[in-house]
């Protein structure tokens, strides 16, 4: 089966700029696909150029295993980073508009849309015009806006910021909810924490350059463990002398220990399990916030 | 073309139910129903002071001979709106006393002049001036006095009455030029004129006002960034076409309420008789005026709204569509201003040269036809010339609006658009 967006050594330029310097990705039916990069990192370019808005200057994307073409636009969705609706429109009537331009009919296009009022659980927006409700809430009406027309390709520009956590709670299980209803989302942040618990796979874009690229659990064992979470009841003496231990924090319910050695965690556990009670111990993996931030450094550099 | 529609209905009927639309919608109909009122108001006040006869004093003194001739002139001339009251000598202290008492409004005097020779006549009143109405009545009593009095009975009375008649000079349209002539019947009648003045002002307020509607609609688009939602749904042609259009039957729609307004106001009793003495007859106008000024008010609409889209798409910012528009205005203005200034002489050059370029032709083209005489090769070659530019201009303001919607920050010089469509490769 072809995939639903593959994009092949994307490039474009503007100017003397180069936007996008050679990315590769592709994203599976019902996977959400993470597109991380510090600001101007060639983010949006990326998705302006899978959404037919601009068009590259080397490189392929295919839609299906096809090139592009207007056609393609009904079955794809966007919510741009700077939400985009009429202030001065109602709700129904500028949803229903972008629906039909989408190829929906007046009549499903009103269905989908109390649909989705109703699971955000805010029927009464209907009537209401974008510049009446708050920042967050015309958030979401932009994402319905996205979603209305059951795209098969969402691309997703910055969709939880500004949002409360409880906000977001809410949009991220509607996104995790259309992924498991098989539609293919490309979604782009710099918020870490969203992207490890959504995505499986990503690309980390700097400079227009992707550094970094792959499933997130091949990326992470990459990189070294190098912290060992340790709570214990009682106090653990000796840690430091243990081969391949680098330094021991002592913090409030215990340690935290820096090791240069992923071996010398079970020595760590055994020396704490003879002294005192442990209550909690964890290799940490590094996260992808300080992948990040080793990866973009570095090439600061 | 389903888009198309969906574009046109969105524009249409977001703009229509805007407050700001029905309230100067409104406030037009009213001035409009005003306007048409005029000439019926003018009537009214008029009307009083018509009823009420001017009593001059006429002074005989020396003068006899003119004095009484004038007198036996007002006698003979009822309707003349003024009554003559003798006095025999000047004192001005008694005719000033007699002003006062309303029993006279002014008094006429002849100086002193050789024997002859016609003297010249003195009106005093309050006022110290003359109204335009009783200036022509005593003028042209005192020419046939003077005609009289001249030629002191060398002349018989017929011969006096054929040199007081006016002489009278009719115009007439050389017939059978080669088909140029669409109506064979006179072109300029006063209907024709009304109307093509009404095309023109129609044509000039409704570019301009539905022109910066557009403008301004696609400038918050912009800046309220829709327009990237819009332009991954629908294509920037079918975009700015739709919005074209669903602006041009608000337009359209405005016109009708217009044109409903003046109708009824027109068909009312008291306006009806006002507007029969202006010897304004609907039937005496050309269908292919009408016609013609259609075909161009449409196209001609077409290409200025195509630039006014054009414009606002390189403005982020409603504050600065203002400027952005300027020469747009002024091309516009210019158009209008040729076609009001030349609606008199409608064969002349600088109409003929500006009937065939594409901004001014339009307006020019339907004074041409309408008032002047034009070939019908001229007429399709100007149609040919407007069908081509909106073509082209039209063109050229899709590319621009591709480019511009998706530029933000500071108005960009044409140089920097040019580059951006090289760079967007459109």
């Amino acid at each position: 089966m072809t995939q639903p967006l593959v994009i092949d050594n994307l490039f474009k330029q503007y100017g003397e700029k180069t936007a996008v310097n050679g990315v590769s990705l592709d994203v599976k039916e019902g996977e959400i696909y993470g597109l991380l990069g510090g600001n101007g990192a060639g983010k949006t370019t990326t998705m302006r150029m899978v959404l037919g808005i601009i068009y590259p200057d080397g490189g392929r994307i295919q839609y299906h295993g096809k090139e592009y073409s207007s056609e393609l636009q009904h079955g794809m969705g966007y919510l741009p980073e700077e939400r985009g609706l009429y202030p001065k429109v109602k709700v129904s009537d500028q949803i229903n508009y972008l629906a039909r331009l989408r190829g929906m009919s007046a009549k499903d296009a009103d269905k989908s849309l109390r649909y989705w009022l109703d699971r955000f659980e805010v029927p009464e927006y209907y009537d209401k015009k974008i510049e009446e409700l708050s920042k967050g809430n015309q958030q979401k009406m932009g994402f319905i806006a996205a979603v209305v027309h059951r795209p098969k390709i969402l691309i997703l520009d910055e969709a939880f910021s500004g949002l409360d956590p409880v906000n977001v709670e809410i949009l991220k299980s509607t996104v995790k909810e259309l992924r498991d209803n098989g539609t293919s989302i490309l979604f782009s942040t710099h918020r870490m924490e969203h992207v490890e618990e959504l995505c499986q796979r990503i690309t980390i874009l700097h400079r227009s350059n992707p550094v970094l690229q792959g499933n997130i659990r091949e990326i992470k064992q990459r990189y070294p463990r190098e912290q060992i979470v340790l709570n214990t009841i009682g106090e653990v003496t000796g840690i430091e002398k243990i081969q391949g231990v680098q330094s021991v924090e002592k913090r409030e319910r215990g340690y935290l220990i820096h090791i240069n050695n992923v071996a010398a965690a079970k020595e760590i556990l055994n020396m704490a399990m003879q002294q005192s009670e442990v209550e909690h111990f964890e290799i940490k993996e590094p996260t992808l916030n300080q992948i990040f931030i080793q990866e973009v450094g570095e090439s600061n550099e | 073309m389903n888009k198309l529609g969906t574009v046109i209905g969105f524009t249409f009927w977001n703009k229509v139910r805007t407050k700001a639309f029905v309230i100067t919608t409104i406030i037009f109909a009213l001035l409009v129903t005003i306007g048409v009122n005029v000439p019926y108001l003018i009537k009214l006040f008029t009307g009083d002071d018509g009823n009420k006869e001017t009593k001059i004093g006429l002074i005989y003194g020396s003068q006899s001979e003119i004095a009484l001739r004038l007198e036996q002139f007002a006698a003979s001339q009822p309707k003349a709106g003024f009554k003559l009251v003798k006095y025999e000598q000047a004192d001005e202290k008694a005719l000033s006393k007699d002003i006062e008492d309303k029993k006279i409004d002014g008094y006429l005097q002849f100086k002193d002049a050789p024997a002859g020779q016609f003297p010249e006549a003195v009106y005093t009143s309050k006022a110290g001036s003359l109204d335009m109405g009783l200036q022509n009545a005593l003028q042209s009593g005192l020419q046939i006095v003077k005609t009289q009095y001249i030629t002191k009975g060398s002349l018989s009375d017929a011969q006096v009455a054929a040199l007081n008649q006016p002489v009278q000079i009719d115009a007439q349209q050389i017939k059978g030029q080669g088909g140029t002539e669409a109506s064979g019947k006179g072109k300029q009648t006063g209907a024709n004129y009304v109307f093509v003045y009404i095309m023109i002002v129609l044509f000039w307020m409704t570019t301009m006002m539905t022109g910066n509607m557009i403008a301004s609609e696609v400038t918050s688009e912009k800046s309220s960034r829709i327009m990237e939602i819009l332009i991954t749904s629908v294509s920037p042609l079918t975009q700015m076409f739709g919005k074209i259009v669903g602006m041009f039957l608000i337009g359209i729609l405005q016109i009708g309420i217009f044109g409903a307004v003046i109708a009824i106001n027109v068909m009312l009793p008291h306006n009806r008789e006002a507007f029969s003495q202006l010897n304004i007859d609907i039937n005496q106008l050309d269908l292919s005026v009408l016609l013609y000024g259609l075909v161009f008010y449409v196209l001609g609409y077409m290409l200025f709204s195509t630039l006014f889209a054009a414009v606002g798409s390189m403005v982020s910012r409603t504050e600065d569509l203002g400027q952005a528009v300027m020469p747009i205005t002024m091309i516009s203005l210019a158009s209008f201003y040729i076609g009001t200034f030349s609606a008199s002489s409608p064969n002349s050059m600088i109409l003929k040269i500006a009937s065939y370029i594409p901004f001014t032709s339009p307006v020019s083209m339907l004074i041409r036809v309408g008032l002047g005489d034009v070939a019908m090769w001229e007429v399709g070659l100007s149609l040919l010339i407007l069908l081509v530019s909106i073509f082209v201009f039209g063109w050229l303001s899709a590319k621009i609006y591709r480019t511009g919607v998706l530029m933000y920050g500071k108005r960009p010089t044409w140089k920097e658009v040019r580059k951006a469509m090289q760079a967007y490769k459109i």
